[in-house]
């Protein structure tokens, strides 16, 4: 994908500004909630804190990219499966937390999965309903 | 406003140089939003010398631009400076610790930084080479002017690497935090403490801790009351008091009192000392 832009703009606002994909939340700014969370050459990040001059030539991946023939991920069908969805503002934030620590270790203990979620803040107070999620796609994904 | 991703090292210093001032060096940038945005950034993030980790000749070499979470996983870093892996393993969250650089960690100049406060505990010394080509190494510790302003220019002078002696035989570190919460909170005291024992008692010791000054602070006193003891429970009571005596901490409406924090400095010191012992007491050649 290419775009004109100022370098110093932020990812998180050229996603959802320039390009288009609001799938990626804007909630902090201080990379401090999670919920623009996106993978930067597969490793989660806060795009907020990104200047997109950085991810020229490298691979992004958005919330959008997840789902395919609109089916969506196993991520994101657990997601629903155990009602780790509230209100569904840090859940975007939440699954590319989990894809990336999928990608990098697809058999996680309950542990790991906290540690993978720690940058992401949900208010509704539904992390136990997020991490059984979590271990249920790690199970669904090595089927 | 212009970003250039640096090819070579020649090439950031060069683009340094030509911005006269108003270009600035980076790697994680995660903290560039929190600042003012300069006018050219000149990204260090993909140099070979700024990304390496390896053991040359006794000495490790951590480059500026190596993330956190890098840092924190890197078998070296694991068995050699081992205080490192711990400090960056506590920053932030995963997704700081995926893009933040521990040049970065030293440079913002934050007092109870992490990866800092590790990197001083351990000795760790800074190579630095500026616009004209001028190079100069220096103790982590003495990079800092004040609170969160760093000795570093960025716009004229770039962090190549920290200098590291590893830990071998004989020897351990290990860096300690306690905090309100177990992800991206500050915390309010940090420690490192890095021995070597020599048939039970100590031989040679370095003790942090932070925030007190604008630099993570060595406990030299307490160091020396240290040398010549074994690491049993009397030296660990008298590291307790002998801390909270030698340095004197502030309280935060944030985070903690002062008298909290006072108790805290010594208890988290003489516990890193603690378990620093203990590695340097079970490491064979692999180190601690």
């Amino acid at each position: 994908m290419e775009t004109y832009t100022d370098p110093a703009e932020s990812l998180l606002m050229v996603l959802r500004e320039k390009l288009g994909l609001y799938g990626t939340k804007a909630g902090c700014g201080k990379g401090e909630c999670g919920v623009c969370t996106v993978l930067l050459d597969d490793r989660a990040v806060n795009s907020c804190l990104v200047p997109v001059g950085k991810v020229q030539g490298r691979k992004v991946e958005t919330i959008e990219n997840l789902s395919r023939g609109g089916k969506v991920h196993p991520i994101q069908e657990k997601f629903v499966e155990k009602g780790a969805v509230q209100c569904g503002f840090c859940t975007p934030g939440m699954v590319m937390s989990a894809y990336a620590l999928l990608k990098e270790n697809p058999r996680p203990n309950p542990d790991q999965v906290r540690v993978a979620i720690s940058g992401n803040l949900c208010r509704c107070s539904g992390y136990k309903q997020i991490e059984e999620a979590i271990m249920l796609a790690a199970d669904k994904l090595k089927d | 406003m212009s970003y250039l991703i640096a090819s070579s090292l020649e090439e950031a210093l060069t683009s340094l140089r030509d911005g006269s001032g108003k270009a600035r060096a980076v790697a994680g940038a995660t903290d560039l939003y929190l600042q003012e945005m300069p006018y050219g950034l000149v990204d260090l993030s993909f140099l070979k010398e700024t990304t390496v980790i390896e053991e040359k000749e006794g000495l490790m070499s951590l480059g500026a631009a190596v993330t956190h979470a890098l840092a924190a996983s890197s078998p070296l870093v694991l068995s050699r400076a081992r205080a490192l892996a711990e400090g960056c393993a506590a920053i932030g969250s995963p997704q700081i610790r995926n893009i933040g650089t521990i040049g970065g960690n030293v440079i913002n100049a934050a007092p109870a930084a992490d990866a800092a406060v590790a990197l001083v505990g351990l000795g760790a010394k800074a190579e630095l080479v500026d616009i004209n080509r001028e190079t100069r190494t220096e103790a982590v510790e003495n990079l800092y002017w004040t609170h969160n302003r760093s000795l570093v220019d960025s716009s004229k002078e770039i962090m190549v690497r920290f200098l590291i002696k590893p830990c071998l035989a004989g020897e351990g570190s290990a860096f300690t935090r306690f905090a309100a919460r177990r992800a991206l909170a500050l915390p309010m005291v940090n420690a490192a403490a890095r021995v070597k024992l020599e048939k039970g008692f100590v031989k040679e010791v370095r003790l942090v801790a932070a925030p007190a000054r604008p630099a993570p602070t060595r406990l030299l006193k307490t160091e020396e009351l240290v040398i010549g003891r074994p690491v049993n429970g009397e030296t660990i009571s008298m590291v307790e008091k002998a801390v909270a005596e030698e340095i004197e901490v502030r309280g935060s409406l944030l985070r903690c009192s002062a008298r909290y924090r006072q108790h805290l400095v010594g208890v988290l010191v003489a516990s890193a000392l603690k378990t620093a012992a203990t590695r340097a007491g079970t490491s064979g050649k692999a180190g601690d």
